[in-house]
């Protein structure tokens, strides 16, 4: 089965890694995962979108299908609204709420749940790059698309050392709002 | 056994310059190419090469080209804008005889245009990357493991033919990142091709460096070993020095064209046939493209389409009796060409075919994405 996510923000937020995190894990797994990314040319600030594709066969155009996204993650608005009309009809979004508002219309289309991983990568873990890793977890626990332990353990391997400690609690409290989001449901207009 | 990574097309491009000998990289960055030069600068220390981040892209090839000179595989890697600054000296390379990669990771044209995008707008000016006349060779990868093959294959044919190799990526190739299969080391190692030496019954004093057959390359001695020789880009006779002699002159140039034609078929052809055999469409496609395509292909199928696709890997020369062949057997408005370009490679294709695919084309620096091929081929009636 083939599962196609989306991260987008602005260049400078660090969501590459977060994707290449998600292909190499599913490679490991035995599948197949690839990871193209699109961004401008601004060094910072431009909108950048980070297309992940995993499934069990060979995948070959590396970038997602417009209209069949399973689920997208963002944390800008102009790449927000540049990218969105990617996601399937029912697909589901994150939105960081400082950063990005979905209107009412795509609350309606989309299972919209806004999760302020920015603050909680600033304030909670103590670092706001850790916020591609707090963006991972959410990614992992909304979309169950592949096995949270195989992830957690790509991710400890990929950052750098000195960091682990901290990277493994943004994946932790990652998680955790993702789950709490999901309780409480998706936006309701 | 095979080898499997994670990687991207570009560090791809680095880890087979290094498994095929390369051991002198000379380039300036600029995207979407510099994870090349970066993976470059990472890998050759380690086997004892030398990198070299120049003040620019000229002085990139020129560093390159000296220590191909002096005997050592060398590399120097751009985009687009690059390619236009390295002109002049890929013709002294052609016309001296200089073994070199040139990896151009092909981003929006012309000038600086669309610098994070993807293009394939290089595709002629890999044809004739400079002034004057000459037969240029380029490969160009369609997935991530030929990233590595494709260059490896590039350092062997550039010693093999003494001429430059461009090898043509673009930014989607470049920049994804996913599973590759490579060929084992040993084997890489075993068929590596090392640049051929003169005979040593030979005196060295007596030894003439273009002094061969008219359909050979010159055998240029690698620098330091005693011999006695000239390096020039004015036209030159056997012993390298610059002449106008009218039979010389003529001779050199057709003897630049000679040596890769007479290795075209044995040496150079390379392409892919995809579900070609009982396929009645085909796209006709290369690099990056063909991931959309080889999936359309796919897609098709399973609805019952008889469609393949059909992908050179040597663009340059082009594989002249291949595509003559598939013009026997599918007319041209059967033949779906998608290109990132408002049309270039498929003007060859039509001078082979004598006939004009269907094209499909784009040039703002997206992709082309398997569900726009879809859409043309159902206008093409399949």
């Amino acid at each position: 089965m083939r599962y196609q996510l989306r991260f987008t923000g602005v260049g400078g937020q660090g969501v590459l890694l977060a994707g290449e995190i998600l292909a190499t894990a599913k490679i490991k797994q035995g599948g197949y995962g690839v990871k193209a990314a699109t961004y401008t040319s601004q060094v910072r600030g431009g909108p950048t979108k980070v297309d992940i594709i995993l499934d069990d066969n060979e995948i070959l155009y590396p970038y997602a299908n417009e209209g069949e996204i399973d689920y997208m993650l963002s944390t800008a608005q102009v790449s927000y609204d540049q990218f969105k009309s990617g996601v399937k009809p029912g697909g589901r979004i994150v939105v960081e709420p400082n950063l990005a508002t979905p209107s009412n219309e795509d609350i309606q289309k989309w299972e919209i749940y806004e999760i302020p991983l920015i603050t909680i990568a600033k304030e909670e873990v103590g670092n706001v790059v850790t916020q591609s890793v707090v963006a991972l977890g959410i990614t992992v626990e909304m979309t169950k698309c592949i096995d949270r332990d195989l992830v957690y353990e790509t991710m400890i391997s990929k950052v750098p050392a000195k960091v682990v400690e901290l990277n493994k609690k943004a994946f932790e409290l990652g998680e955790k709002y993702a789950r709490e989001a999901l309780e409480k449901g998706p936006l309701k207009v | 056994m095979a080898r499997e990574v994670i990687s991207s097309g570009n560090e791809l491009a680095a880890k087979a310059a290094i498994d095929a000998g390369c051991r002198f990289f000379g380039g300036y960055p600029i995207t979407p190419s510099s994870e090349v030069a970066h993976e470059m600068s990472v890998l050759l220390p380690k086997v004892g090469g030398k990198f070299i981040q120049m003040e620019d892209e000229i002085a990139g090839i020129c560093v390159a080209l000296g220590a191909s000179m002096s005997g050592v595989k060398s590399m120097t890697n751009t985009s687009g804008p690059g390619m236009s600054l390295k002109a002049e000296q890929i013709g002294l390379g052609f016309v001296a005889e200089v073994p070199l990669v040139i990896t151009n990771v092909m981003r929006g044209g012309p000038s600086t245009g669309l610098p994070t995008r993807v293009q394939q707008g290089d595709v002629m000016m890999s044809r004739y990357p400079t002034h004057g006349d000459y037969k240029s060779v380029t490969f160009c990868p369609g997935n991530l493991s030929e990233c590595y093959t494709e260059v490896v294959r590039a350092f062997n044919v550039a010693e093999e033919l003494m001429t430059p190799v461009i090898v043509l990526l673009d930014e989607t190739i470049g920049h994804m990142v996913g599973k590759a299969v490579l060929p084992d080391l040993e084997e890489v190692e075993a068929n590596t091709v090392n640049r051929a030496q003169p005979d040593p019954n030979i005196p060295k004093n007596e030894f003439l460096p273009y002094d061969v057959p008219s359909d050979k390359p010159a055998v240029l001695p690698k620098f330091f070993q005693g011999y006695h020789y000239h390096v020039t880009g004015l036209h030159h006779g056997p012993t390298g020095f610059p002449t106008e002699d009218a039979v010389l002159c003529q001779n050199l140039i057709e003897r630049l064209h000679r040596k890769i034609d007479v290795r075209r078929k044995d040496l150079l052809d390379s392409w892919e046939e995809y579900m070609l055999d009982d396929a009645e469409y085909m796209i006709f496609c290369y690099g990056s493209v063909s991931l959309a395509a080889r999936e359309v292909v796919d897609r098709l199928r399973s609805e019952g389409k008889k469609i393949g696709m059909f992908r050179p890997k040597t663009l340059w020369p082009s594989p002249e009796e291949k595509i003559a062949e598939l013009a026997q057997r599918f007319p041209a408005e059967k033949i779906l060409m998608p290109e990132l370009n408002m049309g270039q490679y498929i003007n060859e294709v039509e001078r082979i075919m004598k006939q004009r695919p269907v094209a499909l084309n784009k040039a703002n620096g997206r992709p082309i994405s398997p569900t726009e091929m879809i859409e043309k081929l159902k206008e093409m009636g399949i």
